[in-house]
């Protein structure tokens, strides 16, 4: 339909060639450097080919630094562990709470549940330091602050919303007719909701979850605000593992690519889902 | 038969009742939410005090001295100079290229679908840690970026260090972040186009300059509205980017809402102008969510038809 | 014995009534169909029965029993959706076998009972498909096996021939009365097909904006329709309906059809001087040959063959469209001039402001007769 002309591809194929450019630059770079000793990363002009290195990815799993004063010890690998613990926790809590919720907002048009809908909707775009400043008091007198329960608690902020807009859609589009006629076959609500709208959900409900994991994972502020040194995780250990560390980059990118890898990994599984979910099911993929 | 009906209605073991079960379903997910909803009004109790951690002893109201002292407040006006321009830039210049390159991928083909995950990268890394990575390729001694600009006669380039760049530093990390995030939705709406009135106008002859703006465009401003209300909302709270670069540095540069308020709070303890700083900003995303709210449930509501 | 009661039911949505004050009775081992346009509310009301939506006002009684409060899964009622609603997950026998797994029966009585209904429902080859891998026919099947196999008392068809082909709608139609009966159940059967409702319906319910219009055997509501609406709706060809003011002629009245005169001698002289609407069914006017008492001359304008009939549309003098029918094969006349004659018992009266026919008590019997 449309004239394609020389000059027009070679153009298309430039541009195209500047945005992969741009945007997988640092990720590349970053990675190269996490295999480079601090040597080849301070020289001049920088080295594209270098003899890669484990020593970075080591000194981090092993937890020792060695620097000119002496041995440092790192808790990077404690600040992994806490990711994990923490984003594995928040997304299966938000699945428990949000599901139901999901589906009672679904299937159940009751008084009130539109309006409660939008309440945690709008949770998603309120700031959050607006909550989590007075919520650091709170946590002293509840004896909260710096515990697991607490950030977990904080983080069902980024993954209730997320889950129950998206998981309604998905319980949106299972038509009623089915339920019904499993429920009219003699089954009670509760086996329906178990055979027949969970398993059809479950595409949508696993997305939701994976998605939600990305973003518990990418947090930053609520554990800076809330949280110490055992019980950070790695966006914000990374932080204070730069400060403290100085001027080991090779550590850093090393400590970076552990972080992010994660996330993206998860997100090529799931890239098929990322669009409904990152509009929140405002747009199919 | 009513016999059977009976015996099975009593053999069921726990029963709620009908009009009860959605709201049984949905207590949990609101009980943990609604915790939430006391800090929110305690916010605003702190934001009409005079409240400092360092002197608790000397809390009292103040009523709206917060807010008045900020009608002359440089500090203030910065704040909110700073977080407008960077919501206005960033999503501005995300908006253009992210538009641009949906465009170049709109076609479905291999190359087109690798690269459109591709750019999903950035989008899902921390924001924090990106501002990381960005601060490694820029860092002045060894950075590769720093090392490029030299090659082009720009030596001493001080990227987030000098007050004069630190803005467009972070803006850069912005976009790298988030830029795939409007191309996605772009992409996402440019594919769902109906694709009769474009072989209609081809058949016609119609310039493809007219065609962009007049149908196009057009068609498109939906998913365009969504994805800059959506990008405004975050980016006028952005903390992680900017505070894992410069803390808001150099000097009081990029001291936008959140990172003053956070500083406001840790470091000068002064918990009122802190509460008041977020109850502002509250009510501009407020504003915001309100309008960004109509457009997506409109789009949703589209999806929806289409499922 | 169940039988099947609705008493004085209300169902609104938002501000608008689906239903209003509809009051039923289907006697047990009934079949009622209930027709009507869609929107007249007869899938909300179906539902209503099933248990998955509740009534605002009014009782659901089942078998003697008040049902209103009772969940679906307890009422005994065996459904089949227009839109099938098959289990997408799940294969054919599963799906069928869901009643049976509700009930904890043995594994042997579940393929047992399978088995069985998909024998009779001619599925039995491909019960291991999942619905995706069915065809429309296959799942429609799948569909009637599933609200057929745990026997209910109580069987709700919604529609379920409307979403296939013509040639399996025909088959069906067939089908259904032979396996409604061996079944033995208490039938409610929606449908917008009046030929399907006077073939299945051991009465028919004519449903139209939440409220039943009226409610008789098919041959009660053919051969005296309530209203104008529904004789439009029963017949095909559709009825003729031409406006009339009757005069008096001794105890009965006439009426002026082109010139000439009617006699309607069945209906009462008080009607004389009112404004109606005569109906006339196209199979109750003949052609006859000029100069025949009472003939009618007419123009004849085209002629069509519908299934078992031949239609011709003619145009009385005064313009006035009309349609004959007769069956097919039969002689017809050629195109020009031709007369027609009609059968006055054979018509009915309608009120030209209300709809409603206008008779007097105890006419319907008379008119049913004559038509038979």
């Amino acid at each position: 339909m449309e004239t394609t002309s020389a000059l027009e591809k070679v153009l298309r194929g430039v541009a195209l060639t500047l945005v992969v450019l741009f945007f997988m630059f640092p990720i590349v770079w970053i990675f190269l450097m996490s295999f480079q000793t601090n040597e080849t990363i301070l020289s001049i002009p920088p080295s594209v080919i270098f003899t890669p290195t484990l020593e970075n990815y080591q000194a981090l799993i092993t937890g020792k630094l060695q620097t000119a004063s002496g041995t440092l010890d790192i808790a990077f690998m404690k600040n992994l562990l806490n990711s994990v613990f923490l984003s594995v926790s928040s997304v299966a809590i938000a699945l428990v709470l949000g599901v139901p919720a999901a589906y009672a907002f679904a299937r159940h048009k009751f008084r009130g549940s539109e309006d409660i809908a939008f309440t945690l909707l709008s949770f998603r775009f309120a700031p959050p330091l607006l909550v989590l400043l007075p919520l650091t008091q709170y946590f002293q007198w509840m004896g909260l602050s710096n515990t697991y329960i607490g950030l977990i608690w904080v983080y069902q902020l980024i993954c209730l919303p997320l889950i129950l807009w998206i998981v309604r859609g998905y319980f949106e589009d299972i038509s009623a007719d089915v339920e019904y006629a499993y429920r009219i076959a003699g089954h009670s609500w509760f086996a329906t909701f178990r055979k027949i709208a969970l398993p059809l959900a479950g595409p949508g409900i696993a997305a939701a979850g994976l998605l939600a994991f990305i973003f518990a994972w990418n947090n930053f502020v609520f554990a800076l605000v809330l949280a110490s040194a055992d019980k950070q995780p790695v966006t914000v250990g990374a932080l204070a593992f730069v400060t403290a560390s100085g001027i080991q980059y090779g550590q850093i990118a090393a400590a970076i690519v552990l972080s992010i890898t994660p996330t993206l990994a998860l997100a090529l599984y799931a890239q098929r889902y990322l669009v409904e979910g990152l509009s929140l099911g405002a747009v199919k993929g | 038969m009513a016999t059977v009906a009976k015996a099975a209605r009593s053999g069921s073991g726990f029963k709620i009742s009908k009009r009860a079960l959605p709201y049984v379903l949905s207590l949990p997910a609101l009980l943990v939410c609604i915790g939430i909803l006391i800090p929110f009004f305690t916010a605003v109790v702190y934001s009409f005090q005079r409240y400092r951690l360092s002197q608790p002893y000397a809390r009292k109201w103040n009523w709206g001295e917060n807010y008045l002292t900020f009608l002359t407040d440089p500090g203030f006006w910065n704040t909110l100079k700073v977080s407008l321009s960077y919501a206005v830039i960033t999503v501005g210049l995300e908006l253009l290229l992210g538009l641009g390159i949906a465009l170049l991928l709109q076609r479905r083909s291999t190359i087109n679908n690798f690269v459109s995950i591709m750019l999903l990268l950035p989008l899902m890394t921390a924001p924090a840690l990106a501002a990381l990575m960005w601060k490694l390729m820029t860092n002045p001694g060894f950075g590769i970026l720093s090392y490029l600009l030299s090659l082009v006669g720009i030596d001493n380039f001080r990227w987030a260090s000098s007050p004069d760049t630190a803005l467009l530093t972070v803006v850069l990390v912005d976009i790298w972040v988030y830029t795939p995030f409007i191309m996605i939705l772009l992409l996402a709406g440019l594919r769902s186009l109906p694709t009769q009135p474009f072989e209609a106008a081809a058949l016609d002859g119609v310039p493809r300059s007219f065609v962009f703006f007049r149908i196009t465009l057009p068609m498109l401003t939906p998913y365009i509205l969504t994805a800059t209300l959506f990008r405004l909302l975050d980016s006028i709270q952005q903390f992680d980017i900017i505070y894992a670069m410069t803390q808001g540095g150099p000097g009081d540069t990029l001291t936008v809402f959140q990172v003053e308020a956070y500083l406001n709070f840790f470091q000068s303890t002064n918990v009122g102008r802190s509460a008041a700083l977020m109850i502002i900003l509250w009510a501009i995303t407020y504003t915001l969510s309100n309008v960004f709210i109509k457009h997506w449930l409109r789009l949703r509501e589209r999806a929806r038809g289409e499922a | 014995m169940t039988t099947l009661q609705l008493q004085n039911i209300v169902k609104r949505y938002k501000s608008q009534v689906v239903l209003d004050n509809l009051s039923l009775d289907v006697a047990d081992g009934e079949t009622l169909v209930l027709f009507g346009p869609s929107g007249a509310g007869k899938t909300v009301l179906l539902r209503l029965v099933a248990g998955v939506i509740e009534p605002d006002e009014g009782r659901v009684i089942i078998g003697g029993e008040d049902m209103t409060d009772v969940d679906a899964e307890h009422r005994g009622i065996g459904m089949a959706f227009q839109n099938f609603a098959l289990f997408p997950h799940m294969s054919a026998f599963d799906n069928i076998a869901s009643p049976l797994t509700a009930t904890r029966s043995s594994k042997e009585a579940i393929v047992a009972g399978v088995g069985k209904v998909a024998k009779l429902l001619k599925i039995d080859h491909v019960l291991s498909h999942h619905p995706k891998a069915l065809s429309n026919g296959q799942k429609q099947r799948t569909a009637l096996a599933r609200a057929l196999v745990g026997s209910p008392p109580v069987l709700l068809l919604d529609d379920p021939l409307r979403n296939v082909d013509a040639k399996l709608r025909f088959e069906m139609r067939l089908e259904l009365p032979r396996l409604l009966a061996a079944q033995g159940a208490t039938v409610v059967y929606v449908t917008q097909d009046y030929k399907e409702a006077m073939a299945l319906g051991d009465r028919i319910a004519v449903m139209a904006k939440g409220r039943i219009r009226q409610i008789g055997t098919p041959e009660d509501i053919y051969n005296a329709p309530a209203d104008i609406e529904i004789a439009r709706l029963f017949g095909d060809p559709t009825i003729n309906l031409l406006d009339v003011t009757p005069k008096a002629a001794g105890a009965g009245i006439d009426v002026e059809l082109s010139g000439v005169k009617v006699a309607l001698p069945h209906l009462p002289a008080s009607l004389a001087g009112r404004s109606l609407v005569i109906g006339i069914r196209p199979e109750t006017l003949h052609f006859v040959e000029a100069g025949t008492p009472g003939a009618i001359p007419v123009e004849v304008e085209a002629e069509t063959p519908l299934n078992e009939k031949t239609v011709t549309l003619v145009r009385v003098s005064g313009g006035r469209e009309v349609l004959v029918s007769r069956p097919a094969g039969t002689p017809g006349p050629v195109a020009g001039t031709a007369h027609i004659a009609v059968d006055g018992a054979t018509t009915f009266l309608f009120d030209k402001e209300t709809g409603q026919r206008v008779a007097a008590a105890g006419q319907s019997a008379k008119t049913q007769g004559a038509a038979a």
